[in-house]
C-alpha cells in the first residue's frame, strides 16, 4: 500500500511538474509531449492513460528508486502513468493465478524467466515478438530467449540475469579468521565453525526447503554431473536416480543432517532465510545479489552492506559450482487493456539504458554483452560473473512449476530422507516417478 | 334522506352477510394462491439464496468434477469432458489416501476428545455456584471466539521450535520427570510441525481448546432441563457420581449429545485454516488432509479445479455417509 502511494505520489509530483513547466496549460502531459521532439511515435496519444506494473520481490530502496525513475522517464517520453504494485516473490504464482482467473491483473509484470513457459502455457502472456526484430534489444543474446520463445513468438523481454552465489557474514568471518571456502568441506568447517561461536540456533549454512529449493539443490547436484530431466523426443526422462544427482541429493540433504542448519526449518524459502539472516541468525546461504538491499532494509541497517559479500557456491573438488540460471523479464499480461500501450513500456524499460541501470542497480547481470563484458572487471559482480559462466536451467517446461515448487516433489523426497522415513534412493525413485508423470501430462 | 338511509343501512345489512365472502375472498387475492401454497412461497426466499449460494456451487463442483478446467477454462475455453479421469487419478495418488487418513483419525479423536472434555466440563459447570460458573463459561468461550487463522498462529507460536512456549515448559520440567515421562529431558529445537504426526497432535490440541468450550456449554443447558428430583432420588438411592451420570445425565441428554455429535464430525472432517496457518500453507504433502489436498490442487499454480472438485466431492459424500448413517442410528434406537 505505502509503496503504491509513494508511486502515486511520485507520479501526481511530477505531473503537477510537468503542469508548471508548461505554463498552466489544462491538459499538462499532452502539451509535454507534444514539445519533446524525441518522444517516440505513440507518445501523445498514451497522454492520461495508466498502466498498473507489478514489480516482484520487496522493495527495497535501490529498486524503489529505479522504479520511480522508469515510471518518471516513461511518462516524460508517452505522458502515460504507470502504477507500480510490489508482489514477494514465494506469492507470485499465486498471484497470477488469482489475476489470470479473476481478470484483476498487471498490464506490464516483472517474471522469473522459468515462469514464462508456465504462464505461457496458460495464455496469460501477449507476444511481443515485434520488439526484438529492430533497435537495441535485437542486441539481446538470442539464447538469453529460450525460456521466453514458444512456436516463434516470444512473450517476454530478458530483463536481467540473476544468477546465485553465496551470501555471508563478513563481519562473521573476519572476526573468526575464516577464509572464504574454496570446497564444499571447507564452507561445512566454516557453518560450524559459525554455529560453535554465534550459538546453537544461527544456522551456519541455511538449508532451503521452499518454493525455490531448487535452485539450492540444482546447483549441488550439477555440480555432481547430475540431471533432472532430460527430454528425449517429446518425452521427459528423469534423471533423478542417476549417481550424479545422487551425490549432489546427498550434500543437499546432509546440510540438516549434518548439522548446519536446523531440523526445525525445513520448509523455509530465500525469502524466509532472508528474514533470519537480517536476524543474525544465518551465516551463509545461497540467493541472489539483490538481497543485499532488501536486507539493509529488513534488519533498519543493522546488518550494513559492508558486513556481506558473495562467493561462488564451490563444489566438492573445489571451483564454482554451476549456478541456476535465473533471469528476470518484462512481459505483457494478456488481460491488458491497452496491449500497445503495455508494449511500449516493455521496449522502454529493456532498452539500454533502463535494462542497464536496472542489472546495475538491482544486483543482477545485465542482458547486455557490452554491459556484461564491463561487469567482469567489477570485484563486487565476480562472483556471479563466474558463476553466470556454467549457469544451468531447470526443465524448461510449463509443468515443471508444479514438479518445482506447487507439488514440490524433491522438497519432500528430502524431507523423507531428513527424517528418516526413506533412504535416499527409495525417496528419488519416487520422486523419479513423480517428476515423469508431471512433466510428461498434456 | 330516511330513504337513503334506509337505503344506506339497509344496503350496510345486505352488504354485511355479503362482505364476508368478499373479505375471504379479498384474502386470498392479497395473496393470489391457494392456501397449500403459502408456506412454499415464504420459503422462496431463503431456498433461493440457499440455492444461489450453495446448490449451484455444489452442482458446478460435481459437473466440474468430470471436467478438466484450468487457467484457461476459467478465462472462456470450453471445458472438456473427461469423464471419471479425476477421479482415477486422485484415486492413484498416495497423497489422496493419506488425507484421507488424516482426514478421518483427526476427526474421530478429535470428536471424542471434544465431546469428553466438554461434557465433563459441562457437568462440572453445573455443580459451581452461579459466579463461578459465569466467571468460568466467559473465560472458555472466549477461547471458541477465537477466529480459526488466529487459533492457528496462537498455536504455531506456541508450538516454536526455538521459541515456542510448548518447548520452553517443557525444558522446565524437572528432568527425571521428562525422563519418565516422555524418556527424555532436553526438548530444545524440538520441531513440532515438521512431522505429519506432531503436526497432527498439535491440531488436535488446537481444534479441541477451540471447540469443547460450545460443548460444554450446550451440555450445561442440557443439564439445567433435568429435574432435580431426579438426582435427589439417586442420591437418596445411594448411587454413585458416575452411575448417576450413566443413569440419569446421560439418557436424558441423549437428544443434545445427537446434535453435538453430529456438528463436531462435520466440523472436524472439514478443517482447514488451523491446518493451513500450523503448517504455513500446502507444503507437506504427507500431513495434508482432504480439504488442503483439495485446496492444493485446485488453486495451486497450476489449477487444476477438476481434481480439485473431485476431490471436494468425495470429502461431501464421505460426510453425508457418515452423518446419514448416524442419524439413521439414533432414529432407530429412539424408535426402540
Amino acid at each position: 500500500m505505502k509503496i503504491t502511494k509513494i508511486a502515486v505520489a511520485t507520479a501526481t509530483t511530477a505531473a503537477l511538474a510537468l503542469g508548471l513547466a508548461a505554463c498552466g496549460s489544462s491538459e499538462p502531459a499532452q502539451n509535454d509531449t507534444g514539445t519533446k521532439a524525441d518522444a517516440s511515435a505513440g507518445g501523445p496519444k498514451f497522454a492520461g492513460q495508466t498502466l498498473t506494473l507489478w514489480r516482484l520481490g520487496e522493495s527495497n530502496p535501490a529498486a524503489q528508486k529505479y522504479t520511480d525513475d522508469l515510471v518518471a522517464a516513461f511518462k516524460q517520453q508517452t505522458g502515460a502513468e504507470v502504477k507500480v504494485e510490489w508482489i514477494p516473490w514465494p506469492q507470485v504464482n499465486d498471484k497470477f493465478t488469482a489475476a489470470a482467473a479473476g481478470g484483476a491483473g498487471p498490464d506490464v509484470t516483472e517474471i522469473g524467466n522459468d515462469q514464462v513457459p508456465l504462464w505461457r502455457s496458460q495464455d496469460a502472456l501477449h507476444p511481443i515478438t515485434p520488439i526484438f526484430s529492430g533497435g537495441e534489444q535485437a542486441e539481446i543474446p538470442k539464447n538469453l530467449l529460450s525460456l521466453e520463445t514458444d512456436g516463434g513468438e516470444i512473450y517476454a523481454a530478458p530483463w536481467g540475469a540473476g544468477t546465485r552465489a553465496v551470501l555471508y557474514r563478513k563481519d562473521w568471518f573476519d572476526e573468526l579468521k575464516i577464509e572464504v571456502p574454496k570446497t564444499w568441506d571447507e564452507l561445512v568447517a566454516a557453518a560450524k565453525k559459525i554455529q560453535k561461536e554465534k550459538g546453537k540456533d544461527v544456522d551456519g549454512f541455511a538449508f532451503n526447503g521452499g518454493s525455490d529449493a531448487n535452485h539450492l539443490l540444482g546447483s549441488l547436484a550439477w555440480a555432481e554431473g547430475g540431471e533432472y530431466a532430460v527430454k528425449e523426443g517429446d518425452k521427459w526422462v528423469g534423471k533423478l536416480t542417476e549417481p550424479g544427482f545422487k551425490a549432489g541429493f546427498a550434500t543437499y540433504t546432509g546440510i540438516v543432517t549434518d548439522g548446519l542448519s536446523s531440523k526445525s526449518r525445513l520448509t523455509q524459502n530465500s525469502a524466509d532465510i532472508r528474514t533470519r539472516f537480517a536476524n543474525g541468525k544465518v551465516g551463509m546461504y545461497l540467493t541472489a545479489g539483490w538481497d543485499i538491499a532488501t536486507i539493509k532494509e529488513e534488519s533498519s541497517g543493522k546488518v550494513a552492506e559492508d558486513q556481506l559479500a558473495f562467493f561462488p557456491l564451490p563444489t566438492k573438488s573445489g571451483g564454482a559450482a554451476p549456478a541456476f540460471f535465473g533471469g528476470n523479464d518484462i512481459a505483457v499480461w494478456n488481460d491488458a487493456e491497452n496491449k500497445e500501450l503495455a508494449t511500449e513500456f516493455v521496449k522502454f524499460a529493456t532498452t539500454k539504458e533502463w535494462a542497464g541501470r536496472y542489472a546495475s542497480e538491482g544486483g543482477l547481470l545485465p542482458v547486455y554483452p557490452e554491459h556484461l563484458e564491463k561487469l567482469k572487471e567489477d570485484p563486487a559482480q565476480a562472483p556471479f560473473a563466474e558463476a553466470f559462466a556454467n549457469a544451468r536451467a531447470l526443465p524448461g517446461d510449463p509443468n515443471w512449476t508444479e514438479a518445482g515448487e506447487t507439488k514440490a516433489v524433491l522438497q519432500n523426497a528430502a524431507r523423507s530422507v531428513i527424517e528418516g522415513k526413506a533412504t535416499a534412493d527409495e525417496a528419488l525413485a519416487k520422486a523419479n516417478t513423480e517428476l515423469e508423470e508431471i512433466l510428461n501430462q498434456q | 334522506m330516511a330513504n337513503t338511509s334506509t337505503v344506506a343501512r339497509g344496503g350496510g345489512n345486505s352488504s354485511a352477510p355479503e362482505r364476508r365472502p368478499p373479505r375471504s375472498r379479498r384474502q386470498a387475492k392479497a395473496s393470489g394462491m391457494p392456501a397449500w401454497l403459502i408456506p412454499y412461497v415464504l420459503l422462496a426466499p431463503g431456498l433461493l439464496v440457499i440455492a444461489g449460494l450453495l446448490l449451484y456451487p455444489t452442482v458446478q463442483m460435481l459437473i466440474m468434477s468430470f471436467q478438466k478446467v484450468g487457467l484457461r477454462q476459467i478465462r472462456g475455453v470450453p471445458a472438456d469432458w473427461v469423464g471419471g479421469e479425476n477421479y482415477a487419478q486422485i484415486f492413484e495418488s498416495e497423497i489422496f489416501w493419506s488425507s484421507l487418513r488424516n482426514t478421518v483419525v483427526f476427526a474421530v479423536v478429535t470428536v471424542t476428545l471434544t465431546l469428553v472434555l466438554g461434557t465433563a466440563v459441562g457437568v462440572l459447570l453445573n455443580k459451581l455456584s452461579k459466579r463461578m460458573s459465569t466467571f468460568v463459561v466467559v473465560g472458555i468461550m472466549s477461547a471458541w471466539a477465537v477466529p480459526p487463522v488466529a487459533q492457528g498462529v496462537i498455536w504455531r507460536w506456541l508450538a516454536d521450535a526455538d521459541a515456542g512456549m510448548i518447548n520452553w515448559v517443557l525444558n522446565l520440567l524437572p528432568d527425571w520427570f521428562s525422563e519418565l515421562l516422555f524418556g527424555r529431558a532436553d526438548w530444545t529445537g524440538e520441531p513440532w510441525l515438521n512431522d505429519a504426526f506432531t503436526v497432527y497432535l498439535v491440531l488436535i490440541v488446537c481444534v479441541v481448546w477451540a471447540s469443547f468450550p460450545f460443548i460444554a456449554v450446550s451440555v450445561l443447558a442440557g443439564l439445567k432441563g433435568i429435574p432435580a428430583e431426579l438426582y435427589e432420588a439417586a442420591r437418596v438411592d445411594g448411587s454413585s457420581a458416575w452411575r448417576t451420570f450413566r443413569k440419569i445425565t446421560f439418557p436424558l441428554l441423549k437428544p443434545v449429545f445427537s446434535v453435538l455429535t453430529i456438528l463436531s464430525i462435520i466440523w472436524n472432517f472439514k478443517v482447514f485454516s488451523q491446518l493451513y496457518v500450523l503448517m504455513g500453507g500446502p507444503t507437506n504433502r504427507e500431513a495434508f488432509n482432504l480439504s488442503m489436498f483439495s485446496f492444493a490442487e485446485a488453486f495451486r499454480s497450476p489449477p487444476k479445479m477438476g481434481s480439485g472438485a473431485a476431490i471436494a466431492v468425495v470429502l461431501t459424500a464421505l460426510l453425508l455417509i457418515v452423518t446419514a448413517v448416524y442419524v439413521r442410528q439414533i432414529v432407530k434406537t429412539e424408535e426402540m
